[in-house]
């Protein structure tokens, strides 16, 4: 890019604003068009905005897993179809390997170059949850898959649009290989149709303000982001922070964790986070390819900088921090190494082993584990219109972990979505499929005591009121490991799914594939988030509440959180509250 | 002799009214806006206007033929989290839909801040409890209402919460609503003072989050939007007032009282929501129906696209972060205005806004507060006259302006007149960007529209939001610092009906779609009638929300009146096509569309009335040149002409820059811009 234009602050931050809102409108136009249930109404869905070496400008709504680490992807891109990229032009790949750089097979990623005045400046990667990618199993989480390509449709960076005009063959052969292929078509012309828009907002950007002050504005954005960003690094004190997380096995392996650990070298303005301790990558389908590895843990560390950053981050963001995940890792897995559960399992822990570091560092920012994803893939028939369907959904997930200063949001799904996934209304389920909603509330003693305390468990169950069918728990985590807490907090408690069948509960753990029968009630017990310093530093008044709201039971104020609350009125006593404290 | 209308738009600083009289002619009245009790302010402006008209207030209320009113407070209520002690008695087993609201973090916060506070539902999770029932998704009912549960959720909520209103929100109500009444009778007798409001009365439409947050938002606005138009009924008639009395409400209708104290959620955006109205009503004198309606007051920055004369809807709206599905005008806000606070953020740069120093402590140069605002900027660079401000009723003061833009000056390494163009420009990227987004969402090139101004800041900034855009064309009409109580003037009286109605075009059931829109107008006919209004008169204008089968989002379709045959549907899923290719770039005529939710307009005009005119003169403006100030213009300083907007007459042309000074607003003509007035003294800019 270049750098002798003369700009001023103000239109840097109109530049910058513009880019950032073009990158909300993509997601919106996406939600209003799609029919699959992922991308259309849980927002599993990732936009934004690169240079044409792969710098990363605008990221602002997205998961972390599926876009933070696009700039891998579009450097190789630029490599493989070197004098081969035009206008019109738009890309499809959902391969961790082979130059895809992405995350698992489900996920597929629109990408167009965007020209102006015949100059390739920018691409657009618009990535989403698709409802099928063929393979054994659909939905992508098949776990004891041989390899790879049991897990589904495996396609490379290859142009769907050439010029403005759909390779209909190619387009025809890839929906051919999934089931759905009539609703995977409807989501192709949402994303596409969102690069198409990002496309048209860019070019009139910069005829208003001219090629040159529009790279010159990124570049001066970049600038100023990664001072700041080497700023805030500079604040934490030297020194190495370790963490560790585990997921409960791998689905080949069964009930053997697997484990992620962190090791975080804070030094003057940089950090190096290493992650070469992690456990070896897996038979099973919990393996990490590097980019995804990296926009995690790069996500990680951004939540330890000063949250009036949280709108800007780009590649500035990037510079100061390194990532090491070395090749053959369940960070780093090598073809053809299965990836079907990573943005749940490793990702997650990549997460978790970062925040739980971060915290130690800064402890007036410590963040807390969030509840696991909680998530599986159904497969059946609806009796209602003899038609097959894919249920899945972010319903029963837990709540968001505590922070310094704050209890944890409730009902926000997964620390790695950072609460980006939305939830459905019982209404729509139940008529789109032939499942009766029985019960969905939050529980009380279900999350993480603390000073602050993680955000509330959900306990939740329907009945099957259709076909028998299968039901694939990869996309969940937590039966057996725990989301630490920080400064004292309790870490986010176990959860449980069942299978109720002629009244008896049949547990299922996650990362396994099992028969679901007509009338069988599946019922998900879901722990909230962990909490943040010690419970007995909780203000009573807070606990009192809490008691009153049944998100903790009496017996917990008083044991845990050593408060006399009167179960009537739900006054604190005062006197009884001191006493309890003191005897400790 | 009833002879006049009125309109009272009562805002967060200033009470406006307007008052047409037997001649036809507006006559424009401001008084401050009494917080405690609004009705203070609202009578004090009332005082204002008897005093114009020489009458005592008994004698001029006694003349009102109409009286419309818009109000904030309902807005307020929410945004200060002052409402009622609220319950919520709901399906057992779902009593958390409205707090764990589908999961979805403040919608203002990004992804990357966790350090925000637990969110705190209108209704506290004790105060909300779950009762035996169930209805299916198909209406049928699965487990009988436990009348025996209701009552004792609603005596102890009355006995132990003393609560003031109640919502009734079952699942699938909006199928079968045998339920929610039952229980909502039930609730009505064991606590006869408690003001009971159901789902499927609010909004019948599925999808449960929506719907019974919506439903919470009115049961706690509703008592003390209650309170408060039982009590001003009451002071108005005392008063002498004889006249009809009209709330403006969300929807860009007006209604009676008592319909409003029923359905308070739509009481929300009375005032703003009137502001599309009055675009409508300027552009059918001036033959333009592509408008975009913009106000800026002193916190907001209020949008609106007409196309076609077609005030566009929503019911996608978060109000102050609580889900507000009814039907409203689609008003995109940002949170720029006159009392909008300059200051430098994290990676140094400039921003404006969204916080506010609003009317108290207001902007620096009212003498109370610090921070520097748009209105601090805008007196610095000469384009809002210190010895003129409204009209000369407000001493402000040019140096604590100059004072509080100083240290930002500094930062920028600018002067003061640098940093107050800087957060000139700002402030108007700020809405050119918010107009771009909002006309990209709705597929229009906004080159193609004529611009209306209105708000107290809308035409000092219009010119040059305009010139960024590329708009040819400005209006500002000579109310437009009452421009929301001018649109209250052009707004239709009634009501929006709906029902979900689920299925496939292609295969629906055309007898029970035809009885469903039948049933709704006869609710209509029957409504009005009981206002003594006759049923011929309304115009029913039904449309219904499509998508593609499997979409979870849907676009409203025009639906033709009359019974509907095979025809006309099809006809309806080819409008959909055409819309949903309009909005989101691309159709898909492989895939079947269904229907989803059926929806009715019913409405009769206002009155009529007409726009009165002023004298005609030459092109030469020269009489009305007021003196010359020294005024900043793209980094230079110029020697501006100002002029005096009570003496510009029609046909009067002054090129840019210049200025015009009214006593509510004042007029900046850009460089690029030439300004002629028009007969019914609007100022045109046109580009040159």
């Amino acid at each position: 890019m270049m750098s002798n234009v003369n700009i001023d602050p103000t239109t840097v931050a109109t530049v910058w604003h513009s880019m950032q809102t073009i990158c909300k409108e993509m997601r919106h136009i996406v939600k209003r068009t799609a029919q699959n249930y992922l991308i259309g109404e849980l927002q599993d869905l990732s936009v934004g905005i690169w240079g044409a070496d792969g710098s990363t400008i605008a990221v602002p709504v997205g998961l972390a897993n599926q876009h933070l680490g696009t700039t891998f992807a579009v450097k190789e891109l630029v490599k493989m179809f070197e004098g081969n990229i035009h206008p019109g032009d738009v890309f499809l790949t959902n391969d961790p390997y082979h130059g895809g750089h992405n995350t698992h097979l489900p996920d597929w990623g629109y990408i167009r170059p965007i020209f102006y005045k015949d100059e390739l400046l920018f691409f657009t990667l618009c990535r989403g949850h698709q409802m099928d990618t063929g393979g054994s199993f659909p939905g992508g989480y098949f776990p004891n898959a041989y390899d790879i390509h049991a897990e589904g449709l495996i396609i490379p960076p290859i142009k769907v649009f050439e010029r403005g005009k759909e390779r209909k063959d190619l387009v025809n052969l890839i929906l051919c290989n999934v089931r759905f292929p009539d609703g995977v078509r409807v989501d192709l012309h949402a994303m596409i149709g969102s690069t198409t828009m990002c496309e048209k907002r860019m070019l009139a950007l910069l005829d208003m303000y001219g090629r040159d002050v529009v790279l010159a504005s990124i570049e001066e954005m970049i600038r100023r982001t990664e001072l700041a960003v080497r700023e805030e690094i500079r604040k934490m004190p030297d020194g190495i922070y370790t963490g560790a997380s585990a997921t409960d096995d791998d689905g080949t392996t069964l009930d053997e964790p697997v484990w992620v650990r962190a090791r975080i070298i804070v030094k003057g303005d940089e950090m190096t986070i290493d992650l070469s301790e992690s456990d070896a990558q897996r038979k099973g389908f919990i393996n990490c390819t590097e980019s995804v590895t990296y926009g995690i843990a790069v996500a990680a560390a951004i939540l330890y900088f000063d949250p009036a950053l949280a709108d800007y981050h780009n590649q500035g963001t990037m510079t100061p921090i390194k990532v090491i995940s070395p090749l053959g890792s369940v960070v780093n897995c090598e073809y053809p190494a299965t990836v079907g559960a990573s943005p749940v399992n490793v990702g997650c822990q990549i997460m978790e082993a970062v925040v739980e570091a971060l915290a130690k560092a800064l402890p007036h920012r410590a963040i807390a584990c969030w509840g696991k994803h909680r998530g599986d893939y159904l497969f059946a028939v609806d009796p209602r219109t003899g038609e097959r369907y894919v249920r899945t959904c972010f319903d029963y997930d837990g709540s968001a972990g505590a922070v310094a200063g704050y209890d944890g949001y409730q009902a926000v799904s997964t620390l790695t979505a950072l609460g980006a996934a939305h939830r459905d209304n019982v209404e729509e389920m139940e008529l789109r499929v032939p499942w009766r909603a029985l019960q969905w509330e939050f529980v009380p003693d279900l999350s993480g005591n603390g000073r602050w305390r993680g955000g509330p468990g959900i306990h939740w169950e329907a009945l099957n009121e259709g076909s028998d069918g299968q039901m694939a728990t990869g996309s969940s985590d937590g039966d057996v490991v725990q989301g630490v807490g920080a400064l004292g907090g309790e870490p986010t408690p176990l959860s449980r799914t069942y299978l109720r069948r002629n009244g008896e509960d049949i547990r299922v753990k996650p990362h396994r594939l099992v028969p679901v029968k007509e009338r069988d009630i599946l019922v998900k017990h879901s722990a909230g988030g962990g909490g943040v310093g010690k419970p007995e530093e909780r203000d009573p008044q807070m606990v009192a509440d809490d008691l009153r709201k049944e998100f903790i039971t009496a017996e917990t104020a008083r044991n845990v959180y050593k408060v006399a609350v009167d179960p009537v009125t739900f006054e604190v006593d005062e006197k009884g509250t001191k006493a309890l404290r003191a005897d400790k | 002799m009833q002879n006049k209308r009125v309109c009272i738009d009562v805002g967060g600083t200033f009470t406006d009214c307007l008052v047409m009289d037997e001649s036809g002619l507006l006559q424009k009245f401001k008084a401050s806006t009494t917080p405690r009790d609004p009705s203070i302010g609202l009578m004090d402006a009332m005082k204002k206007a008897a005093r114009f008209y020489k009458l005592d207030v008994k004698e001029f209320l006694g003349q009102i033929e109409i009286l419309v009113h818009g109000t904030t407070l309902a807005t307020n209520i929410l945004l200060t989290g002052r409402g009622a002690k609220a319950g919520m008695i709901t399906t057992k087993g779902f009593r958390d839909s409205i707090e764990i609201r589908r999961g979805i973090k403040p919608i203002d916060v990004s992804l990357y801040n966790v350090f925000i506070p637990p969110s705190e539902p209108l209704i506290p999770r004790w105060r909300r409890i779950g009762v035996e029932e169930r209805t299916r998704y198909n209406g049928d009912i699965q487990t009988p209402l436990n009348e025996q549960e209701v009552r004792d959720a609603i005596t102890s909520l009355k006995q132990k919460e003393n609560i003031e209103s109640v919502a009734i929100c079952f699942l699938h109500s909006y199928i079968n609503p045998a339920h929610e009444r039952r229980a909502a009778d039930i609730c009505r007798e064991v606590a006869p003072d408690v003001f009971v409001s159901t789902s499927h009365e609010t909004l019948p439409v599925w999808r449960e989050f929506e719907r019974f947050n919506t439903t919470a938002v009115g049961v706690y606005v509703g008592p003390a939007v209650a309170r408060y138009l039982t009590n001003l009924e009451e002071v108005l008639k005392q008063s002498g007032f004889r006249g009809t009395f009209l709330m403006m409400l969300a929807n860009g209708l007006v209604q009676n009282i008592a319909e409003c104290i029923r359905h308070p959620v739509f009481l929300l955006h009375s005032g703003p929501a009137a502001a599309p109205s009055g675009a409508v009503y300027l552009g059918k004198h001036l033959n333009e129906e592509n408008l975009l309606s913009v106000d800026m007051g002193g916190t907001s920055f209020d949008i609106c696209l007409v196309d076609k004369g077609e005030i566009p809807t929503t019911t996608e709206h978060w109000e102050n972060d609580q889900r507000v599905a009814i039907k409203m005008v689609d008003i995109a806000s940002i949170g720029a205005g006159g009392g909008s606070i300059a200051n430098i953020d994290a990676l140094g740069l400039l921003r404006v806004g969204p916080a506010s120093a609003g009317a108290d402590p207001g902007p620096a140069c009212y003498g109370r507060g610090t921070d520097a605002t748009v209105t601090d900027a805008n007196l610095i660079l000469g384009y809002v006259p210190a010895d003129y401000f409204l009209g000369g009723e407000m001493q402000i003061d040019v140096k604590a302006s100059h004072k509080a833009v100083a240290p930002l000056a500094k930062h920028l390494g600018t002067d003061e007149k640098g940093a107050a163009e800087s957060i000139f420009r700002t402030v108007n990227a700020n809405m050119a960007n918010k107009i771009t987004e909002v006309s990209t969402k709705r597929g229009y090139d906004v080159r193609n529209t004529v611009m209306i101004a209105g708000g107290g800041g809308g035409a000092i900034h219009a010119g040059f939001i305009a010139d960024m855009l590329g708009i040819k064309k400005v209006v500002v009409p000579p109310v437009a610092a009452l421009y929301s109580a001018f649109g209250m003037f052009a707004m239709d009286i009634g009501q929006d009906y709906a029902r979900s109605f689920v299925g496939r075009v292609t295969n629906i059931d055309l007898d029970a779609l035809n009885r469903v829109y039948e049933e709704m107008e006869a609710e209509a006919a029957k409504s009005f009638r009981v206002h003594g209004i006759d049923p011929e008169s309304i115009t029913l204008k039904r449309t219904a929300d499509m998508r593609y089968v499997g979409q979870y989002h849907e676009v409203e379709a025009d639906m033709p009146n009359g019974k509907l045959g095979r025809e006309a549907i099809d006809a309806a899923a080819d409008f959909f096509a055409k819309k949903h290719e309009e909005h989101n770039t691309f159709a898909m005529p492989w895939k079947a569309v269904e229907i989803l939710t059926l929806r009715l307009k019913a409405s009769t005009p206002n009155a009529s009335f007409t726009l009165p005119e002023v004298k005609q003169a030459g092109a030469d403006a020269s009489a009305a040149l007021k003196r010359r100030r020294v005024c900043r213009f793209g980094g230079a300083d110029v020697d501006t002409p100002v002029y005096d907007g009570e003496k510009m007459l029609a046909d009067n042309v002054i090129s840019g820059p210049a200025i015009i000074e009214e006593t509510t607003t004042t007029v900046v003509v850009p460089d690029a811009y030439v300004c002629s007035v028009d007969k019914y003294k609007n100022y045109v800019l046109t580009r040159n």
